[in-house]
């Protein structure tokens, strides 16, 4: 036997899997979400997906061939951020977004940080908080129902309003492409099952994400608002697929409870105490930083070394279990109930306090709006009709246009002297936008004043300036027209230069007041 | 499903090929070798130069101090030289060469029957020591030094290992099917040095054959009883052992007698049997040739210092038309591959395993940086963390390893190399820090003596 024998040190076998199989996997777990995603939003949403993909590959190849590194696309973990990012974007989205953000997914996120096992943070979330904030206005459009963009169940939630679950769970409903839960479900349990990701994470994740929605969510254990809550905003898409990342969760069992239940935490108090739909993915973010400092303190003692293992071997008798739960873990929980309690008692008490300056806010616009009134009251018409339209979008061409008071305004000597509708609009480039409109009894606008405005300094806030609110003063027209060329006629408003999404927003708004004023108030009266 | 520990693998056992094969005993045509060194401890000393006569179980080399073993020769023949010849390791080692005569004529005496009712313990552990037996699972710690514990009576437990959970190897097997008698006696002749001990058989469940065999051979003895286990690798391990059947987990700088057990290989056990009551010392043992690339894989008894040559050839050499890759003395988790087959087995050589694929090869292809991905930390059976041990090592921080990570608790069983699904060498790793942080250690300790 002359062949050359191949030496080196045991074990000499080798388990099948590899990275690129593993990868592959959940590429492959994640298909039933994208299937179901492209039949809810049309074939648009399989360009994003395969546009998000062939960029996140592209971008590794050209990379590789670029620095003449070996072809690391085959491992297959590009493949799978791409096709997590595409999933977690609007249906809507121009094509360019998920290129771009495939792009700096890769080479950011990735490359940049030495490939494959190295970025410190998630890169598909990464690049969707990157797209969030360089593209927020069309990153948060989703899909036109009846002709008007309406809100995600998410955002629907979190102003209270009612939601269809069994359409969240199917992913029948206004959201990302990945937004169908019972897609995730099948992918993500399959997953667990087949032991690629770990139980640890997704069910701290879900577990935090709940007990802390039902302690301090404002309506308890109520199932149907947790289970709504848990479908939405991507805390499924976040539990299995997002935080179960490799790379940037704990090593340690321990670890990974602590960092998931970290997630689940914020998600959840960000869920109840802010405004952006998009805190999972924050949440996620941030745990993704605190590994690597988890993964430094919290190292599990191999078994010989644990306190009962000791007490076995010297022949003493086990730890009853409460003294078997690791400090950290009874710490964090109480920090966290402690933080928890905390935060929803200030929210509590300011919450009424907030209230009332709103309501003195309004009180004072009105004044503003209509000067010489004296007294504010609202008639049972004006009232029912506002009760009927519910918590529905105003009309169907004015946006998210919700109406939220019609006052009648009379003066010192007890005669109507004009009407104030307040109106909010949730298509500000920032959020909601709330105004008042002062209207005098013929018809014509008084003037507008804003309660609620939180756009981008130097762009949208100046719709507050003179020049821009100034426009809409004393001028009888049915409607406004959004004037974005300069050419002017009796019912156009110009635009505030480069902060035409703000401008729109409040020309719609005062339409739609207007617009509820005649064909309610001053018909009613 | 039947006990076992936590962690561990289930690499493809490839047991088929050679486990209904029966034991049948090779002798060699050629020259035999025998290194000093194949034991734990000290390496014997040659007590024959060259040109003694020597017969088959003639004592060949002494024990060097306490912890050394006797070498006794399994031919009979002429010394040819005490030279250095490559072993297993790959170096080259002080060897006693024989020349064979074919006739393998043993010394007066050998396997005359005696009655051993009224031994003493001190005549059994003096019978063991001159028989030359060291533990034949692979480490090769000398058996007169286990068996004589600080306080023998404070042991609980005498586990029989014959769970055989390495691939490929069928010997132990086979030798339970066909020896269980035997066997048992040698617990038996054991369990007198431990009074206070229960002998338990430790079979995996892939060996239904062996457990019956056992279990009719133990039937009738108080003290014996047989325990199947969940087929995991590393199940025959003293410590996943001990874990199972004592409950035990305890950290390397203790010994199992420590926690009330002491381990010994079901062929040690035979071993003690045959050179107590049958005065015949240690130089034949049960062996499987097997892989791929055999012709036709087989179980069995062969002399000490026989080379792999010639036990491929007993397996009918190479399959035709394969082209072997890789040569494993043992199997593929925990054994070493020889770089040449012109090198000797020793006592602790229990299979020959030729592979037609190197399996490493191809992983080495596949290789990825690390995912963090922690299957590594699931399958250790030790309850390491392989992952953060391979971080500390790369960020050349051995303090970490060795107090945070407790590196050296590390037993080397391979398991986090098997699972990677990047493919990294991380029981290599380990063993080679494992190695650099002792050496360190004897310096220092040499330095603060001078």
């Amino acid at each position: 036997m002359n062949a050359v024998l191949n030496l080196s040190s045991g074990p000499h076998a080798r388990d099948k899997w590899t990275t690129s199989f593993i990868m592959h996997v959940v590429l492959a777990s994640l298909l039933p979400t994208a299937v179901i995603g492209v039949i809810v939003n049309g074939w648009h949403a399989l360009f994003i997906i395969l546009a998000s993909i062939v960029a996140a590959i592209g971008t590794e190849w050209i990379w590789c061939a670029a620095l003449k590194k070996p072809n690391s696309v085959k491992d297959g973990s590009a493949a799978v951020t791409g096709m997590m990012l595409a999933l977690s974007l609007s249906p809507t989205v121009p094509l360019y977004i998920p290129i771009i953000g495939s792009v700096f997914a890769i080479l950011v996120v990735k490359l940049c940080f030495g490939g494959i096992g190295k970025n410190f943070v998630n890169p598909a979330l990464a690049a969707r908080c990157f797209l969030l904030i360089s593209f927020g206005r069309v990153m948060t459009q989703f899909p036109l129902v009846d002709g008007i963009s309406s809100a995600t169940p998410t955002a629907d939630l979190m102003a209270g309003r009612a939601v269809n679950i069994t359409a969240m769970f199917l992913g029948n409903t206004n959201g990302v492409i990945g937004s169908s839960i019972l897609g995730l479900l099948v992918g993500g349990l399959i997953l667990w099952g087949l032991d690629i990701i770990h139980g640890e994470i997704c069910f701290s994740v879900l577990g935090g994400f709940t007990l802390f929605m039902g302690l301090f969510g404002g309506q308890g254990f109520d199932p149907k608002f947790l289970i709504a809550n848990l479908c939405g905003g991507g805390v499924v898409m976040g539990a299995f697929y997002m935080a179960t990342d490799y790379t940037t969760s704990p090593v340690s069992r321990l670890g990974q409870l602590t960092y998931g239940c970290l997630i689940g935490v914020l998600g959840a108090m960000f869920r109840i105490f802010t405004e952006a739909a998009d805190s999972f993915s924050y949440s996620i973010i941030i745990a993704n930083l605190f590994t690597p400092l988890i993964d430094m303190y919290v190292i599990p003692k191999p078994y010989a070394y644990r306190k009962n293992a000791i007490r076995r071997a010297n022949g003493e008798a086990r730890l009853p279990l409460w003294q078997r739960i690791p400090k950290p873990v009874i710490a964090l929980t109480l920090i966290t109930l402690l933080a928890g309690l905390a935060l929803s008692g200030v929210y509590t008490m300011t919450k009424d306090t907030i209230e009332e300056q709103k309501r003195a806010a309004n009180a004072a616009s009105y004044r503003v709006v209509v000067p010489d009134a004296e007294t504010f009251e609202t008639t049972a018409e004006i009232d029912a009709a506002i009760e009927a339209l519910g918590e529905d979008v105003y009309g169907s061409k004015f946006g998210r246009a919700f109406i939220n008071e019609g006052i009648v305004a009379k003066n010192a000597a007890g005669e109507i002297c004009g009407y104030v509708v307040s109106v909010t609009t949730a298509d500000g480039y920032e959020g909601n936008i709330t105004l008042s409109l002062g209207i005098a009894p013929d018809g014509t606008l008084n003037g507008i004043a804003f309660t609620e405005l939180n756009e981008t300094p130097g762009m949208g806030m100046r719709a507050a300036d003179p020049e821009f609110k100034d426009q809409f003063n004393n001028r009888l027209v049915t409607q406004f027209v959004h004037n974005k060329g300069g050419a002017s006629g009796d019912n156009t408003i110009d635009a505030i230069s480069g902060a035409s999404t703000t401008s729109g927003a409040v020309v719609n708004a005062v339409n739609a007041g207007l617009d509820f004023f005649h064909s309610v108030m001053q018909g009613g009266n | 499903m039947n006990s076992t520990f936590r962690g561990g693998v289930h690499p493809k056992g490839h047991k088929e090929l050679s486990r209904e094969m029966p034991l049948r005993v090779f002798d060699p045509k050629g020259d035999l070798v025998f290194p000093l060194a194949q034991h734990i401890g000290k390496p014997a000393k040659a007590i024959v130069k060259k040109g003694d006569p020597v017969l088959a179980g003639q004592r060949i080399a002494e024990a060097d101090g306490f912890v050394s073993a006797n070498i006794i020769c399994s031919c009979s023949g002429k010394v040819k030289a005490v030279e250095k010849r490559r072993t297993i390791a790959g170096l080259m080692q002080e060897c006693i060469v024989v020349e064979n005569d074919g006739q393998f004529t043993a010394i007066e005496g050998f396997g005359t029957r005696e009655d051993i009712s009224g031994i003493t313990k001190e005549e059994i552990l003096r019978r063991v020591a001159d028989a030359g037996i060291i533990g034949l699972g692979g480490a090769g710690f000398p058996t007169h030094v286990k068996l004589a514990p600080k306080n023998p009576d404070a042991i609980r437990y005498l586990i029989a290992n014959g769970a055989e959970c390495e691939p490929y190897i069928t010997c132990n097997d086979q030798l339970m099917r066909s020896e269980a008698d035997t066997i048992v006696e040698g617990i038996e002749i054991t369990l007198k040095l431990f009074p206070n001990a229960e002998g338990v058989i430790a079979i995996e469940d892939n060996k239904p054959e062996a457990i019956a065999a056992m279990e009719k051979a133990a039937a009738g003895h108080d003290r014996i009883r047989v325990l199947p286990l969940y087929t995991k690798y590393p199940q025959g391990g003293e410590r996943s052992l001990i874990k199972v059947i004592a409950g035990v987990d305890f950290p390397i700088t203790k010994l199992p007698a420590d926690v009330g057990c002491i381990v010994d290989n079901v062929g040690t056990l035979y071993a003690i049997a045959r050179a107590v009551e049958y005065r015949e010392p240690l130089f034949c043992h049960v062996l499987t040739v097997t892989g791929e690339a055999v012709a036709s894989p087989c179980n069995l008894i062969v002399r000490d210092g026989t080379s792999f040559a010639e036990l491929v050839e007993a397996a009918g050499g190479i399959k035709e038309g394969v082209t072997p890759k890789k040569v494993i003395s043992g199997g593929p988790m925990m054994g070493i591959a020889v770089s040449t087959l012109d090198v000797p087995i020793t006592k602790t050589t229990n299979a020959v395993t030729v592979l037609g694929e190197d399996i490493v090869e191809k992983a080495q292809a596949q290789a990825t940086s690390c995912l963090h991905c922690g299957r590594c930390t699931t399958v250790c059976p030790s309850g390491l963390m392989p992952q953060m041990m391979q971080d500390a090592i790369l960020a050349g921080d051995l303090e970490r390893y060795e107090t945070k990570l407790y590196g050296l608790d590390c037993v080397a069983c391979g398991s986090c190399t098997y699972i990677c699904p990047a493919k990294r060498p991380l029981t290599q790793m380990f063993k080679q820090t494992k190695a650099e942080i002792m050496a360190r250690k004897r310096a220092a300790a040499a330095g603060g003596k001078k």
